[in-house]
């Protein structure tokens, strides 16, 4: 952020975003800078997105943009005009049926303190469309960008194996 | 004590809050953003050590949006929390901001309060500062370190340099030695949730909504530091992103929130950046451990010196605790310990996950290893017949100790008896170099005041308000499954509030001792329930109806409960928010939880590429209160203990000061694809002489020998013995080629 400095007397460049959050439509102004991360929690509070370094190294940020998974912190928000944003809150059926990956981390204890698990549920999500979850060396591979440091991987390869298994 | 009958009806054993995890549900700290919320931002020293001769925060304050920068300049109403480790609340004694003294790289220097993150962030990249500079030092190297003796220093009895027996002459006539030098580096906890606030107030009162394993020092620091009455202060912790003791004391920026929140009559909320946590709290602080060992010709231990010292800040001492673990883990009748404090340039270092016992037992164990090869006699064998069941130190027995039975379960699981002793004589399908190595763990079983609140309702379901903190370790979920296999109802009729000071005292949950002591404190409030709703003591209560019966809407019951020796005084201690240091002491018996390892690595013989394909672990930490949860506890000290051995090392340029390396890129801490099969077992013996309900601790002692195991088995694949952590493709490839 070297350049900041000249943004100090005439503040932020500012633009338009329109787009859906989970299924909702959202218009907003926001400041260039912004990432989508920070427009998610602090201006819509949409807070299961989870920031965990900011730096695109974590993925407790993940969410999908028109279904493919992306680290919100790395993503400026006007970059996302024009398409639909899926965070964890937008997994579960209307009537907060669980998705089966979502009861499958219960199932299998993918988490512990839960800080990475939003990220780490629709990480596997994508994992799974992408057709990454053939094995549990292809699940862990495929799932290496969501740090855990409680330490629960193995539950979370788990977890993302017995969805793909039902799935079959 | 006999144990209590327990209802047999089976819980559910799933963990309790997983559904508001998975759901997104589950608010942490700082995803509150209540009306008129303002964002903080913190601007950092750029110096090793010295003062700030000039402070420039025009720029900042003018950055639209900005409506607060506080630094020294304000001369802020603010006083010290103490150190948590001498008598405070803090994370350190040092509060930053009070003055222009810099005393470590990175130390807070301004915070900027604006309408926005962004214009926060923004304005904390335009304070700039003017500094003196002063030689410093920064690593344990480097020259201007200052060594102390412990106990010379801190002449508390728990401090105490440990001499059983005469070691230096049971050494000297022994037939076989061992002396070599471990080096541990600093390590980072970095939990997931990074570290911050949402600070307000509501009249006279402060609210903090904090991740925290320590609720109660942020309240009495708080009102120490601002000169308020701690009734005035409540801390919210529901959940906690992750501890591992970073989170267990006052943290630096809260204060300053409180006094920028009352300014502006504003909720303000920071969020720590990654790369300012490295030296914005706590650490594992580097420590050498220089192990001597001798066994007589049988292969009998008989004489260990563990000599260490460890980093320490200027400002606070940071105890060494590390021999506690080392002069138990074998029936070696002369021991001698020595603890050394190296006060250096850098912020307080603390508490993180095994703080003395996993660079004590990697040490230890290594050296124990290389003994046993210097008998030629197998790393497993070597130890059983090392055992013991009595505490060498104290001469007394262990409340409950099967650890050989836990090597013997491990060895079989793991298959050991297929294992070729000379080292480089393992080799995979693919040509990688095999290696299988073993080490054992333990960890001080302790309990500390607590209390606990039941309250029954008239629709069936028990509130349960509990001294306690839920870091993801289960605390939520051992309550759940013990009220409901006490009253024969199901875990989803128990609600549970844990880390809110509005409810009950809120003890550092920290050390393992948290299940131990709140579940002890549940128990004794259960009973209480129980004779008030006219039941008996056993057997399972239809709560609706018994409520109804007593014509009262709810009933409740409370209970504080103290560790075996302590006194009301500490309880009071730790109503104020202080930490229980004395005791618990055991009438006639030591009690630790004990832990065995068994790992394989991998050796890939161009690149040196270690990976460690599986590891089987089997623990006796009592009776196991949440099956689920200590399974997943163990399986994470494992995947620590292989993030320490592989990965970790917080690096230092002692030209600079400060870490390097203040990312997750840069300081890699192990990913889902470096963890293999990991295969958890339990002893499960409850220890009733430890405790009502027989659990020990689980949390540590998963992770206290891990890395010996891990360096161990890396030596059997290599031939080549690492002595410093963490090892690395490039010591690998060193080895090999020397
Ligand atoms: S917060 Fe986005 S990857 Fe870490
Ligand atoms: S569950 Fe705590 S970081 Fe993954």
């Amino acid at each position: 952020m070297a350049a900041t400095a000249s943004t100090a007397a005439g503040s932020a460049h500012e633009l338009d975003l329109a787009c859906t959050v989970n299924g909702e439509p959202v218009r907003l102004r926001v400041d260039t800078r912004e990432s989508l991360l920070d427009v998610l929690r602090e201006r819509l509070g949409v807070t299961g997105p989870k920031k965990g370094c900011d730096h695109g190294q974590c993925g407790a940020c993940t969410v999908h943009l028109d279904g493919r998974r992306v680290v919100s912190c790395l993503t400026p928000a006007v970059q996302v005009t024009g398409a639909d944003v899926t965070t964890v809150e937008g997994v579960a059926g209307p009537d907060g049926e669980l998705h089966p990956l979502q009861q499958a981390f219960i199932d299998h204890d993918a988490l512990q303190c839960g800080y990475c698990t939003p990220g780490q549920i629709m990480s596997g999500l994508a994992c799974l469309a992408e057709g990454h979850a053939g094995d549990d060396d292809e699940v862990r591979e495929y799932m290496s960008g969501n740090l855990c440091r409680c330490g629960a991987y193995a539950g979370i390869v788990a977890a993302v194996r017995a969805v793909a298994e039902q799935g079959r | 004590m006999s144990p209590e009958p327990q209802d047999t009806q089976p819980v559910d054993t799933r963990r309790v809050d997983a559904r508001e995890k998975v759901t997104g549900a589950a608010l942490y700290a700082t995803d509150l953003h209540p009306d008129q919320l303002a964002h903080a931002t913190l601007a950092t020293a750029t110096i090793g050590r010295g003062r700030i001769a000039e402070l420039d925060v025009s720029a900042a304050a003018a950055v639209p949006g900005v409506l607060l920068v506080l630094s020294h300049l304000d001369h802020l109403d603010l006083q010290s929390p103490g150190f948590v480790m001498g008598g405070g609340y803090g994370v350190q004694s040092l509060q930053p901001l009070l003055d222009d003294r810099i005393a470590y790289r990175g130390q807070a220097i301004a915070l900027v309060v604006a309408e926005t993150l962004t214009a926060a962030t923004e304005a904390a990249n335009l304070v700039r500062a003017r500094y003196e500079t002063e030689p410093f030092a920064a690593t344990l190297d480097s020259p201007g370190v200052e060594r102390l003796s412990q106990p010379a220093t801190i002449p508390l009895p728990f401090l105490a340099d440990l001499d059983v027996g005469d070691a230096e002459s049971a050494y000297a006539t022994a037939a076989l030695h061992v002396d070599a030098t471990y080096d541990q580096p600093a390590q980072h906890q970095n939990p997931m949730e990074l570290i911050g606030a949402t600070v307000s107030w509501r009249g006279d009162t402060l609210v903090v909504h904090e991740g925290t394993q320590n609720a109660g020092a942020i309240r009495h620091g708080l009102a120490q530091q601002l000169g308020i009455d701690a009734a005035n202060v409540e801390v919210i912790s529901p959940y906690t992103g992750g501890g591992f003791g970073q989170k267990n004391s006052l943290q630096i920026h809260i204060g300053p929130l409180a006094l920028a929140a009352r300014r502006l009559g504003r909720p303000v909320k920071l969020v720590v950046s990654r790369a300012q946590l490295f030296h914005h709290t706590s650490f594992r602080p580097a420590s050498r451990h220089r192990i001597r060992l001798g066994a007589d010709e049988h292969g009998r231990m008989v004489a260990a010196i563990h000599e260490v010292e460890h980093q320490t800040s200027r400002h606070d001492l940071f105890p060494l605790m590390y021999t506690e673990i080392t002069s138990r883990l074998y029936g070696i009748r002369d021991f001698r310990g020595r603890q050394t404090f190296a006060r250096m340039d850098t912020q307080s270092p603390g508490f993180m996950r095994a703080p003395f016992e996993h660079p004590a037992a990697f040490a230890f164990e290594s050296a124990v290893d290389e003994l046993a090869y210097a008998a030629h006699r197998d790393p497993l064998e070597f130890r059983l017949a090392n055992d013991t069941t009595v505490d060498p130190v104290s001469g007394e027995p262990f409340s409950s100790r099967h650890l050989a039975q836990c090597l013997r379960r491990g060895a079989k699981r793991f298959g050991w008896s297929a294992r070729q002793q000379r080292p480089a004589s393992m080799r995979a399908e693919d040509g990688s170099l095999v290696g299988w190595g073993v080490a054992v763990g333990a960890y001080p079983a302790s309990i500390v005041p607590s209390a606990a609140h039941l309250v029954a309702g008239a629709d069936g379901r028990i509130r349960v308000e509990v001294d306690g903190h839920e870091m993801g370790q289960g605390i939520r979920s051992t309550i759940a499954i013990l009220v409901a296999e006490n009253l024969g109802i199901g875990v989803h009729d128990v609600d549970i509030v844990v880390g809110d000071t509005r409810v009950a005292t809120q003890h550092l949950t920290a050390g393992s001792w948290g299940t131990a002591s709140t579940l002890g404190a549940v128990h004794a409030a259960l009973r209480a329930l129980r004779e008030q709703l006219g039941m008996d003591t056993r057997g399972p209560v239809d709560v609706a109806s018994a409520v109804r019966a007593t014509g009262r809407d709810q009933v409740e019951a409370r209970a504080e409960t103290l560790g075996p020796g302590q006194t009301e005084q500490d309880a009071e201690h730790a109503r104020k928010g202080l930490p229980t240091l004395s005791g618990p002491e055991f009438p006639g018996y030591s009690t630790f939880s004990w832990i065995a390892h068994f790992v394989e690595v991998r050796v890939e013989p161009t690149t040196c590429r270690i990976r460690v394909p599986r590891v089987v672990s089997v623990a006796d930490c009592g009776r196991v209160a949440s099956p689920v949860t200590a399974a997943s506890q163990v399986r994470g000290g494992i995947v620590w203990g292989i993030g320490a051995s592989l990965r970790e090392a917080g690096a230092v340029d002692p030209r600079y000061g400060g870490f390097l390396n203040n990312s997750l890129e840069e300081y890699p801490v192990p990913v889902n694809a470096d963890i293999g099969t990991l295969d958890v077992d339990f002893i499960g013996e409850p220890d009733l002489r430890f405790h009502p309900v027989g659990v020990k601790g689980l949390g540590e002692v998963s992770m206290v020998g891990v890395a010996a195991a891990v360096a161990n088995a890396v030596f059997h694949a290599t031939g080549v013995r690492h002595r410093r952590l963490p090892i690395r493709i490039e010591d690998v490839l060193a080895g090999t080629t020397a």
